[in-house]
């Protein structure tokens, strides 16, 4: 992607003004993206990305400078501009790169470039006629789909030098249902990292139903009340609270500089003890699995919270100086035009011990979040909020009546403390998580889970 | 290879492939950003990008592709994938290449004072705000962020129509939040500035505003959930607008996804909103003088006094509904589909409305709001998203209240807005277009809280 005997100037340039650390990440990616609505591709686009970021440390502070110019001048003349903001005299050479043999842990099958898009529209069609054959309410559908190949080389200034190859497979549905009156959505999306294989092998019908068969029930359903509630969020995507939650506060890019909750406190009790928090990077063709992350660090299995307790956080390499502890191979970024920090790949609460049946049949009243929406935190305060796309009552133990509307809120620390039970069946749900360093892949992921109290809010007032 | 080169290159080899009309759009970017941190210097980021998108008529049918190289292998890669794209495309109405407007009103969107200003007077401007930050309460604990960014950007676009237009513009932006502790309760404040007057830039009122903002909620304390009388502050009502700006787009109109179908010349607001759009305007972000088609644009009131004057329309959209483009065909960037957005976007102030909390005898004023990205449906136009605010007693401020939902419809929204204040402000972010508000007054809003 760019000569050896380049980036070897390239890192050195970078130093000349007493640096301690130079980077060069190089990124070359194809993408597609196609829209169908109303049966008919509406938009399909394709392009390449093509740039390159240089990064130098200097103690606690941090340069970075990218470019779309990939030539040797242009290269250097941006590394010793970038070298002007750090004040010293060349000490430190560049160790010697030395390329590292990387074996991908998620084998690729179909490369999505050496597919006809003709095979894509294939399968969003079908998916289409799924979800508009669900019922006669369903007036539209949308079906996403979006497919990449990533490749970087990343080198650094100790020796590193690694090219990886990521490719990404993403389908998402919505539909929208109508009584003439009112109009209501559903959704839902899948994602691997996978090639064209992923859609060739997905249930397309079981997702276009489900997406189809939200927007239909959320025709009927109620407003939602608002108040304190026992809540229980199902499997799968359910785990985008404690994503927002804890997974965030857990960074060290809030971490390190003492702006996070969890700061300070690896060996405390900070959640429930049914609660077992892990990061895996390394599972096997996940939505947000990575073979070696930005900075050209390994993937791991990273557990968080042990059993309530506090046992690590995300730290990327930077962070990693002022914190005084080693990188977790989970420095990540969108694309060269972000530095990398500390962020999630695939994060879940491992499965514990009760069944679903044992969780609903508990809950004498309280309310059951089928599909979550998206959500957003605040890592100084914990303070979080996220909508419910699918909710239904809790009566009795039983699941009764769907609503619409349900927004949760509460306190990130607090709820973790309140999971009072967890279930058996975990698993994962992609998402696009935004924060510093830009929006990348990532799955949330939990087995059903209980709160005791959340509180809830909806159009229909307190009961 | 420079740009006329690759231009050049690319028409030539993509009309021996079958394409009839061409285009190239481009952008340039050139960024400068830092971040302080215990006084040093702790994140120091420049920038120099180029990015070119292509779109082109192949068999009557448009297909787009984009890149960042400009080498000969783009070329290829740009006219093969746009063949693709347009092969696999159905469109219902077929895209034109824009031959052009009659009058393009020239760009004042690039300050050159500002582009004087050095990086080291941007540096020194955050080392002289932070002492101020801690000075100016005792309960300050922390800085969470306090970045400074500068940009500047060159959009272009060239066709084989010969339409050839190019405009450039700066900005400056200054972001600073703040944390404060009292009692065990923590809470932060932010702030945003945008300008391109780098002198009216005062340290210590970002300083106080930043530290202001986050004192004014501690002590929080429940209020009964229930149905209140709400004042949405100007920077909470334009990140609302932001998110339901899409149901003025006459793609999602036509499309059956925004409920203002066949509501040009009706009423959809109370009589004192009146929102302008206006590509022109010095305090918004989205200054344009042509849109991603080519098509000039200009000011223009999409709703008066109530009534929805037009939608935005692009060339496709257009011409299904029988008129003229109103120039607000928009690409977030190279890389992205063309959409509908409007450019400076927001609800007109009126002049000399005092203070909006006085007029409320009992209420909530809303001073952020968060999750709009997955709280907001724009199809129904339901929204339930979290806030943060202040309890309102006999029309003044009490206190603080817990974090909170504020659940309704955006539609009947606007025509319960009983006083639109005169405090306008643009927001910091541009999603699409760039929106403005004032405060708003609305009779009802339900309310629960934490």
């Amino acid at each position: 992607m760019l000569a050896k005997s380049v980036i070897d100037d390239v890192l050195e340039a970078a130093l000349s003004t007493g640096g301690d650390f130079s980077e060069v990440f190089v990124e070359n990616r194809y993408s597609n993206q196609l829209i169908l609505q109303g049966g008919q591709v509406e938009k399909s686009l394709s392009g390449r990305e093509f740039g390159i970021g240089i990064r130098i440390f200097k103690d606690f502070q941090s340069v970075y400078t990218y470019t779309t110019d990939d030539s040797r001048e242009g290269l250097i003349k941006a590394a010793k501009k970038a070298a002007q903001a750090i004040k010293g005299e060349h000490i430190l050479q560049p160790t010697s790169l030395e390329r590292q043999a990387i074996e991908s842990l998620h084998p690729i099958l179909l490369h999505p470039r050496e597919v006809e898009k003709k095979r894509k529209v294939d399968v969003m069609k079908k998916a289409y006629e799924s979800a508009k054959n669900y019922h006669s309410s369903i007036e539209q559908a949308t079906i996403k789909l979006f497919d990449e190949e990533q490749m970087v080389l990343i080198a650094n200034s100790e020796g590193t030098f690694a090219e990886d190859q990521r490719t990404r497979s993403l389908l998402s549905i919505k539909s929208i249902a109508s009584d003439g009156i009112q109009m209501q959505t559903g959704g839902h999306s899948t994602g691997a990292f996978k090639g064209f294989e992923f859609f060739e092998n997905l249930n397309l019908e079981h997702y276009a139903f489900e997406a189809s068969r939200m927007a239909v029930t959320m025709l009927g359903a109620e407003n939602c009340p608002s108040g304190k509630y026992p809540v229980i969020l199902d499997n799968e995507f359910g785990g985008v609270i404690f994503h927002e939650a804890c997974g965030h506060g857990l960074e060290a890019t809030s971490v390190a500089k003492n702006n996070s909750v969890f700061a300070n406190r690896i060996g405390e009790k900070v959640a429930s003890d049914l609660v077992t928090y892990i990061d895996d990077g390394t599972l096997k063709n996940e939505w947000g699995s990575i073979t070696i992350d930005d900075e050209g660090e390994r993937a791991r299995k990273n557990v968080l919270i042990e059993n309530g307790i506090l046992t690590g956080y995300l730290i990327d390499k930077f962070n990693s100086r002022r914190m005084g502890m080693a990188s977790t191979g989970s420095g990540r970024r969108q694309s060269y035009r972000f530095a990398p920090t500390s962020r999630m790949t695939n994060t879940y609460i491992a499965s514990g011990k009760s069944t679903n049946e044992e969780i609903i049949s508990n809950t004498e009243r309280g309310i059951f979040a089928k599909y979550m929406g998206g959500g957003q935190v605040n890592p100084a305060t914990g303070d979080y909020n996220f909508s419910v796309m699918e909710a239904y009552l809790v009566e009795n133990g039983k699941i009764s009546k769907p609503l619409r509307g349900a927004t949760l809120i509460g306190n990130g620390p607090e709820t973790i403390q309140l999971v009072d039970m967890v279930g058996k069946n975990l698993g994962h749900g992609p998402g696009m998580c935004g924060s510093e360093s830009g929006s990348i892949p990532v799955n949330v992921g939990q087995p059903m889970v209980r709160v005791s109290e959340m509180t809830v809010g909806g159009r229909m007032g307190e009961e | 290879m420079n740009l006329e080169n690759f231009k050049d290159q690319l028409f030539a080899y993509g009309t021996g492939q079958g394409f009839t009309d061409m285009e190239l759009a481009y952008v340039r970017e050139e960024k400068f950003a830092c971040s302080l941190f215990e006084t040093e210097i702790d994140s120091y980021d420049t920038s120099e990008t180029y990015g070119i998108s292509f779109r082109g008529l192949f068999k009557g049918k448009m297909g787009s592709a984009f890149t960042e190289k400009l080498d000969e292998d783009s070329v290829t890669y740009l006219i093969e994938e746009a063949k693709d794209n347009a092969d696999v495309s159905e469109p219902e109405e077929l895209e034109e290449i824009f031959s052009g407007s009659h009058f393009y009103k020239q760009p004042d969107f690039f300050s050159e004072k500002l582009k004087q200003v050095s990086i080291s007077d941007k540096i020194a401007l955050l080392k002289s705000t932070e002492p101020y930050i801690f000075e100016a309460d005792e309960r300050v604990t922390a800085i969470e962020s306090f970045t400074l960014q500068s940009s500047e950007v060159e959009r272009g676009l060239l066709n084989s129509k010969g339409l050839s237009l190019n405009e450039r513009k700066n900005d400056f932006l200054i972001g600073l939040s703040v944390v404060v502790k009292d009692n065990n309760q923590i809470k932060n404040g932010f702030i945003v500035k945008n300008t391109q007057d780098f002198s009216k830039i005062v340290p210590q009122d970002i300083a106080h505003a930043a530290v202001e903002e986050a004192i004014s909620q501690l002590h929080a304390k429940p209020v009964k959930s229930g149905d209140y009388p709400v004042v949405i502050r100007h920077d909470a009502a334009a990140m609302l607008l932001t998110v339901y700006s899409s149901i003025f787009s006459a793609e999602n109109v036509q499309k059956g996804l925004s409920l203002l179908k066949d509501k040009e010349g009706k009423n959809i607001a109370s009589p004192f909103v009146s929102i302008i759009d206006n590509p022109f305007e010095k305090q918004g972000l989205a200054r344009r003088s042509f849109d991603d088609e080519g098509v000039a644009t200009s000011y223009r009131e999409i709703v008066s006094s109530g009534t929805l004057e037009t939608l935005l329309y692009d060339l496709k959209t257009a011409k299904k509904a029988d008129r003229e483009s109103t120039g607000h065909a928009y690409k977030s960037s190279y890389n992205s589909s063309l959409e509908i957005a409007p450019t400076n976007f927001f609800i007109v102030p009126a002049e000399g409305e005092g203070d909006l909390v006085g007029k409320v005898e009992e209420g909530i004023l809303i001073t952020s709001l968060s999750g709009l990205h997955s709280g907001a449906n724009t199809i129904s136009g339901d929204f339930s998203l979290a806030a943060t605010g202040l309890y309102i007693e006999g029309g003044v401020i009490k206190h603080a209240v817990k974090q909170m939902t504020i659940a309704g419809n955006f539609f009947e929204l606007l025509k319960n807005i009983e006083a639109v204040g005169s405090d306008l402000e643009f927001c910091y972010i541009q999603m699409g277009g760039n929106c403005g508000s004032p405060s708003l007054l609305i009779k009802e809003l339900a309310v629960t809280i934490e």
